[in-house]
């Protein structure tokens, strides 16, 4: 694979620009949003290419990534679809819509379709209690809401991300 | 301390303290035990745990006219916060009102307990902690005799996370407390453990290679207040209650970090007492309450099967296990054949009390007393060195420690930790060294010159030097000359022992000239690489620049607790050519298997004696297992051979030896074992109650040891010798000059017996800058061959950038004999 130094040269100089030299370490989070657009999660040899390049202890690195619940260091489908399931949600049906779109994409949660696109994730609050059922795409470090969904508005929203997928990434939007 | 005192009352005593002590400190002195988990007195508080919840009220103040509201009574009135607060966190205030005994109080410890212990195993009776666990005392003590969670829903979680393969992780006994990593953090300043996750999946990690990479890693088991933290030594090794507590000493360098052997009876060992695992000691003079990974795990050489137990002499060529008056008479015999050609090698793990027989042997015989070592300056130490009342873990503003040609975190780690946090106080740090070294973070000035030229670095300092100097040797000269106190700190970072005794005459020169002497938190020091190196100096051994010849002439050679042979071809062989050899070792080693007599000595901890420190900080060690076999303790066997030449010698007692030294040396005048036993309280308390407070390092009853007095500091003329010829770096064409470096895990004859740590010795690496590399189409991880005195050896190749072109870096006592700067032949292994 190749280093983020390489990917991302410009990216990274103009993140270290940002912050005095003695608290370089303040850009840990940029540098991991980096790390997780280039593969959708965050390898092992990133962190350490981050510790290095920040000069800090790569268990620092990793305690970062832990702490945040959209770091991920499992590799996943290229979209991660987060399903709340918390007690407001549940009430409105976001447990029957998580096994109905289990269904739809032939995957229980945490698996990934066989294409490599979707890993289904069940999640605490997207503080949407009131919209849902509700779930979140998260691609690399991109987010996107669906709220008010059904199972047929989550096909469409599925459809639509399969369509996205075959486009040259970095593509017009 | 010019501050004004606090005054509170806490449960109606009235304290008064230093402002900005925190209530739970307060508290302590006034006798008042406030249980803590996450709070340690040497790291900062946090307050996670809230365990030490308390009432506090303070005396309301009118706005208008800044004086206390008072009722009817005239005493202030009182507004207690709504809430219990963090007595950790809480620093006191004039007129607080604190209360630790109410039921509300009470009630919040034993709340607290209880959740604390919804995810606790409860698995006291296989817990190495359980009988010193601070979670298990607080428990019986304040916690509530049932649980409302139901016990078969606690989570489980794994129970053997190796963080390496010294520290064991035991993920649902911990408490995340925070302890561990924040004395990674602020203390060790080394982060390789870490939090990951949150809530309930709150986990520590490590991600270091190798794993929990820190050479002080064992002191957290030792402040982890619950038994998630256990070495791998100790580790389901034996029950704390059964364990007997022998003070001592560490032997590994010369900071004498007070340690306690812990030992118990052992059926396995055929009812034998043994040593279970090494705990720190405190004392706040030399090692606070920590000691390193070496000094607690490279015991293991005691119980070493290579152990010799029984005196040998060489009959027909081989050695034959004889009784000690055969053996012993044979070496009188000897010595009395061949008068003054005795020569004595003595090692530096060696205590005073057998250095002081040793040297008085070898004197009434007119021999030569040596010192196996390859740093000088200890007849400057004697004399310019740190006073009494001198302490690094008071220094701060006003002076200036500079540390000159020394890796110190692998040198002497204790006192690396004790300057790093004297220059977090405030007190000025100098480093000058050829390469970086960890102790540069902290540095106020760091200062690069090329291997070998030290002495001119430090010549910038002379009060004379010229105004022109460029940065950063400019600042560091001034801050050098407006400091009111100077410590000069010198190690062996690529020197050898020429280059030591001119490094260190320079060292002393330059305090002497500008007054920095005499006087407490003024003065230099030595980072040996032996426990006793000082103490040997002391007692009149010196090293020589010539030894393999002086060996290879004596008639008889006299060996003791050190290994020639073993070290270096060139000695093994003036070795062969000495005269009769005798050899006084507790191991088998290569100069052993030489020896025409061996006479087996006792391990320093099956016997008692005295060390004297790199500070001078004379300091006692007390038996704490019994001698193998037929062995004698070195000062003893010594003397019986004085005795048999007709001399008189103490043989028996150590403290009588003790009391001869201090006839015969005035720094040691006042000293006797009775003065090295006193102890006075010190801060913060340890043991105790207060396992919960300080951890499990021990509370120090056996002597905090005394600091000698120098030469100086008795206000006697020094005596100090002519200026050493300047040495010269070698450098010479198509050859490569390599310099020897320190590491703490080397492959010393001790340490090479101690099974756990054999993971992070030193191997025979090469290191050096890329282009070096090139020049010689050397890469990174091949192997070369390096010819040191016409004897080729093998060396892996390592890169690094930060290291100056042309020179090569060789760790010492790695197997090859690099004791000084050489230039060497290398070549790719072809």
């Amino acid at each position: 694979m190749k280093k983020l130094a390489e990917l991302y040269e410009d990216e990274i100089q103009v993140i270290l620009a940002k912050y005095p030299d003695e608290q370089k370490r303040s850009a840990v989070m940029p540098l991991l949003y980096l790390a997780q657009r280039a593969s959708g999660r965050i390898s092992q040899e990133a962190m350490q290419e981050i510790a290095e390049i920040l000069d800090i202890a790569i268990t620092d690195v990793a305690s970062i990534v832990g702490f945040y619940s959209l770091f991920h260091e499992e590799p996943g489908g290229r979209y991660r679809i987060q399903v709340c399931t918390d007690l407001p949600c549940a009430l409105r049906g976001a447990d029957a819509f998580l096994r109905q779109l289990c269904d739809l994409l032939g995957v229980e949660v945490g698996e990934t379709t066989a294409d490599g696109l979707f890993t289904i994730e069940e999640v605490k609050c997207l503080a949407a209690c009131h919209r849902a059922p509700v779930f979140q795409v998260q691609n690399g470090d991109g987010l996107e809401y669906h709220e008010n969904q059904t199972i047929d508005t989550a096909r469409l929203v599925i459809d639509e991300l399969r369509l996205r997928a075959q486009k040259p990434p970095g593509g017009a939007a | 301390m010019t501050d004004k005192l606090v005054h509170l009352t806490i449960d109606n005593i009235p304290v008064s303290v230093p402002p900005d002590t925190l209530v739970v400190d307060a508290a302590k002195q006034a006798g008042i035990n406030i249980p803590v988990f996450c709070y340690h007195p040497k790291l900062h508080p946090v307050g996670m745990c809230r365990m030490c919840l308390v009432e506090i009220g303070r005396p309301l103040l009118d706005r208008a006219s800044g004086e206390f509201v008072r009722d009817a009574d005239g005493a202030p009135k009182l507004q207690f916060s709504p809430k219990l607060e963090t007595a950790c966190t809480t620093p006191v205030t004039e007129g607080m009102v604190v209360i630790t005994n109410s039921q509300k109080v009470a009630d919040a410890r034993r709340e607290v307990l209880e959740f604390i212990l919804t995810s606790h195993p409860l698995d006291c009776p296989i817990c190495d902690k359980g009988g010193e666990c601070p979670l298990q005392n607080l428990t019986m003590e304040h916690g509530p005799g049932q649980s409302r969670f139901l016990f078969d829903e606690k989570m489980h979680l794994d129970k053997h996370v190796p963080l390496g393969e010294l520290i064991y992780l035991d993920r649902e006994r911990c408490i995340q407390c925070g302890r561990c990593v924040r004395f990674q953090n602020e203390v060790a300043d080394d982060p390789v453990i870490a939090f990951s996750q949150r809530g309930r999946a709150l986990e520590i990690i490590t991600q270091s290679t190798p794993g929990f990479d820190s050479i002080f890693s064992g002191n957290t088991t030792d402040i982890c207040p619950v038994g998630a933290l256990t070495t791998a030594d100790f580790r389901f090794a034996a029950r704390p209650w059964e364990l007997k507590a022998a003070a001592s000493i560490c032997q590994h360098c010369a900071v004498g970090c007070n340690i306690v052997f812990n030992v118990r009876r052992e059926a396995l060992q055929g009812g034998r007492m043994v040593i279970k695992r090494v705990m720190p000691r405190q004392n706040e003079q030399v090692n606070e309450i920590w000691i390193c990974d070496k000094g607690r795990f490279a015991y293991h050489y005691v119980e070493s099967p290579q152990r010799l137990t029984q005196p040998m002499i060489r009959k027909d060529g081989a050695l034959i296990e004889a009784e000690w008056d055969e053996a012993l008479d044979l070496v009188a015999k000897k010595l009395t054949a061949y008068g003054a050609s005795l020569v004595t090698l003595a090692g530096g793990r060696l205590s005073n009390e057998d250095l002081f027989n040793l040297y008085s042997l070898t004197h009434t015989q007119g021999g030569q007393a040596v010192l196996y070592s390859y740093m000088a300056g200890g007849d400057l130490t004697a004399q310019v060195g740190i006073p009494p009342q001198t302490d690094l873990g008071k220094l701060g503003a006003g002076c200036v420690i500079l540390v000159i040609a020394c890796d110190l975190h692998e040198e002497a780690p204790l006192w690396w930790l004790r300057i790093k946090a004297a220059a977090q106080r405030g007190a000025s740090l100098i480093v000058l060294n050829p390469r970086t070294t960890r102790l540069d973070r902290y540095a106020r000035h760091v200062i690069r010159y090329e291997y070998g030229a030290e002495l001119a670095a430090l010549s910038a300092f002379q009060p004379q030097s010229r105004g022109d100097l460029p940065e950063p040797v400019r600042s560091a000269v001034k801050t050098f000359q407006e400091a009111e106190n100077v410590i000069i700190l010198y190690g062996s970072e690529g020197l050898g022992l020429q280059e030591s005794k001119a490094l260190a005459h320079a060292c002393a020169g330059l305090l002497i000239k500008t007054y920095h002497i005499g006087r407490s938190n003024n003065g230099l020091v030595a980072a040996w690489h032996n426990a006793n190196l000082q103490g040997a100096w002391d007692m009149g051994f010196s090293p020589i620049n010539n030894l393999a010849e002086t060996l290879s002439k004596a008639g008889v050679t006299y060996v003791v607790a050190t290994d020639p042979a073993g070290d270096d071809p060139q000695l093994a062989e003036a070795l062969q050519h000495s005269g009769f050899l005798v050899v006084q070792d507790i191991l088998m080693t290569e100069t052993v298997k030489m020896a025409d007599v061996f006479l087996p000595a006792q391990a320093y901890m099956e016997r008692g004696g005295s060390y004297t420190s790199g500070e001078r900080r004379l300091q006692r060690f007390y038996p704490a297992v019994p001698p193998p076999g037929n062995t004698l303790p070195d000062f003893a066997i010594t003397a019986r051979i004085s005795q048999r030449l007709g001399r008189t010698a103490e043989e028996q007692s150590p403290a009588r030896i003790l009391l001869q030294i201090a006839a015969t040396n005035p720094a040691y005048a006042e000293m006797d074992y009775q003065l090295l036993a006193q102890v006075h309280e010190q801060q913060p308390l340890m043991g105790r109650h207060d396992l919960y407070y300080g951890g499990t390092t021990y509370e120090n009853r056996q002597g905090l040891g005394a600091h000698l007095s120098t030469a100086a500091s008795r206000v006697e003329p020094l005596n100090i010798p002519d200026a050493p010829p300047p040495p010269v770096f070698p450098v010479q064409e198509g050859l490569l000059t390599v310099v020897p470096t320190t590491r703490l895990y080397d492959r010393g004859s001790l340490l090479i017996h101690s099974n756990l740590l054999h993971q992070r010795l030193a191997h025979p690496t090469l290191t050096m800058h890329p282009k070096t590399a090139e020049a010689y189409q050397l890469s990174r991880g091949q192997t070369a061959v390096m010819l040191l005195e016409k004897t080729p050896y093998r060396v892996e190749i390592d890169l690094d950038e930060d290291l100056p072109h042309g020179i090569a870096l060789l760790p010492r006592s790695v197997g090859i004999p690099l004791n000084a700067p050489q230039a060497v032949k290398l070549r790719p292994e072809s």
